[in-house]
């Protein structure tokens, strides 16, 4: 199971990436694993405010629906339209063209408080 | 309760399926390929399902069939076509139910001889079935036996099933000309009957299923079973056959307006739902007598309603999500499932089998399923589905996935 270095994690299995002043954020190979065929995918609206935790994003498998949640406060800049014609880019390339929103963090700092790779390891099952 | 295992656990997991209990049994889910590749294999190729999970009930002796009569909604004097009785060779469907009028399982029953009748029910539902029976049977000239372990059973669906089938049985193989749906020939356990695999055991070739699509359940002996799997597999590799799981068989049939027992139909009466052609009504009354009838009678008026619904996309909600009507809440989801093969277009609905489909179509599936609600609904009408979610809108429909090929005439 893919887990790269360079990403910041939640414990919601959401991935974070940090590009300049905004956090580039999907969900984790593990976490798609356990979905199976993405067939929908709800994205937040651009210009949303949102609180850590808020459920932002649905991804919904044949087998159920899921919440995304933002892994810090701040605003939604840009979402991943070409999702909702092609869900599948989550099950295929859920690190790269899966990618889900990029949000504007209302305090940079927030981002360390997410876990690194080696951390995220130690909460997702062995194979 | 101990969970059991099909003969085929080992090959599933070794092929990536993803495993969950259904009826008792460890069961795959879906395989590698995914449950919407294999859905929509079923509906333009073809998918080889393990269905020997399901029970069998051999039903025999002078009185098999007023047992079946009494015990079945389905008239056998009137099931066929022109209201014909059934006869050796054919299959119907109906519901098995109590006094109550309440689903205990449905069946496909298949009448092999005058006096031996086979029911094919549910997972987990061989010893209930058959003490119910025994129960019923019990002034009778009759024997009940349960079957489930001493003969398997897979599915081989799609529109390019028959090929498939052809590579597999000798040529000689007795399937006379027309072979229509719910009809069989063979038998699992007596090779003089005539239908053989290139691998000389004996098969039981039935064209029913439980896809909506043209195919075929296939029953034999357990010790020719991983045998029968495999010969099927590698001859329908070039037809672009896939292993499929329990999920692309839940949307399949979910798009076929096919129920689930114990979850679309079950422990309320069996009245004002898609299924009254499994119930014998002739000018508001039955044509003969069977358990549960009086019952059925008496709910008609004030039961609540069984319907299919459809959305506008793939959002779904989940089963138990409440109905919505004009703001208030009428009933609850019974089942809810994206159908993979069909989309909008020009708001009509095209499945990837219907000729009318776009050049370049690629559907993204729409929500689909079933309700239970508390009065009538006219066909279109427009509800709103509602989980701790999300609210989708949906409409009431008498079908769900066009065109498919269940009844298609075979062999051409």
């Amino acid at each position: 199971m893919q887990v790269p270095q360079d990403l910041k994690y939640t414990d919601s299995h959401e991935w974070v990436r940090v590009e300049g002043n905004l956090l580039r954020v999907g969900i984790t190979e593990f976490a798609q694993s356990q979905l199976a065929d993405l067939t929908f995918v709800d994205l937040p609206g651009v210009g949303d405010d949102v609180d850590a935790g808020d459920e932002v994003a649905v991804v919904e498998s044949v087998k159920a629906a899921s919440d995304v949640y933002a892994p810090v406060a701040g605003k939604i800049v840009e979402v991943n339209e070409a999702l909702i014609s092609a869900p599948e880019a989550i099950n295929n390339d859920p690190f790269g063209d899966g990618w889900l929103f990029v949000i504007e963090p209302a305090d940079a700092a927030d981002v360390n408080a997410l876990m690194d790779a080696a951390a995220y390891k130690g909460i997702i099952p062995d194979e | 309760m101990d969970i059991k295992e099909t003969q085929l656990c080992a090959w599933h997991q070794h092929h990536g399926a993803t495993m969950a209990e259904f009826g008792g049994y460890r069961m795959p889910l879906w395989y590698k390929s995914g449950p919407i590749k294999e859905h929509r294999a079923v509906v333009t190729a073809a998918g080889l399902f393990d269905t020997s999970h399901m029970a069998q009930i051999l039903v025999e002796g002078p009185n098999a069939e007023e047992l079946v009569q009494r015990s079945l909604t389905k008239d056998l004097g009137t099931c066929i076509a022109r209201q014909h009785p059934l006869e050796p060779g054919r299959a119907t469907y109906g519901f098995l139910l109590n006094d109550s009028g309440h689903v205990i399982d449905d069946a496909i029953v298949m009448m092999e001889e005058t006096e031996r009748y086979l029911l094919v029910v549910n997972a987990g539902m061989g010893a209930t079935v058959t003490k119910h029976l025994l129960h019923l049977g019990e002034d009778l000239d009759v024997t009940v036996s349960d079957l489930t372990d001493r003969l398997s059973k897979l599915d081989l669906q799609g529109p390019a099933s028959g090929k498939i089938l052809q590579k597999i049985l000798q040529p000689t193989s007795k399937l006379k000309a027309p072979f229509p749906y719910f009809s069989f020939a063979g038998h699992y356990d007596h090779l003089q009957r005539g239908v053989k695999s290139t691998r000389g055991f004996s098969v039981m070739v039935s064209r029913t299923g439980y896809t909506g699509e043209f195919g075929f359940e296939l029953f034999v002996r357990p010790q020719d079973f991983a045998s029968l799997w495999q010969q099927i597999l590698d001859a329908g590799e070039e037809f672009g056959l896939l292993p499929c799981g329990l999920g692309a068989r839940d949307s399949l049939r979910t798009g076929a307006m096919l129920p689930l027992s114990h979850q679309d139909i079950g422990d309320w009466p069996c009245v004002n739902h898609p299924w009254s052609f499994a119930l014998p009504w002739k000018g508001g009354k039955f044509t003969k007598s069977f358990v549960g009838d009086q019952a059925l009678l008496a709910a008609q008026p004030t039961e609540p309603h069984t319907l299919a619904f459809l959305g506008e996309n793939g959002r779904k909600v989940e089963a138990g999500a409440e109905v919505i009507l004009s703001g208030e809440p009428i009933g609850t989801v019974l089942t809810c499932a994206t159908d993979m093969a069909i989309d909008l277009v020009d708001g009509e609905v095209v499945s990837l089998a219907s000729p009318n489909a776009p050049a370049s179509f690629a559907p993204r599936g729409l929500s689909c399923g079933f309700i239970r609600v508390n009065h009538a609904l006219s066909v279109g009408e427009s509800l709103i589905l509602k989980d701790k979610r999300r609210e989708i809108p949906v409409r009431v429909v008498t079908d769900i996935r066009p065109h498919r090929t269940a009844r298609m005439a075979w062999p051409l």
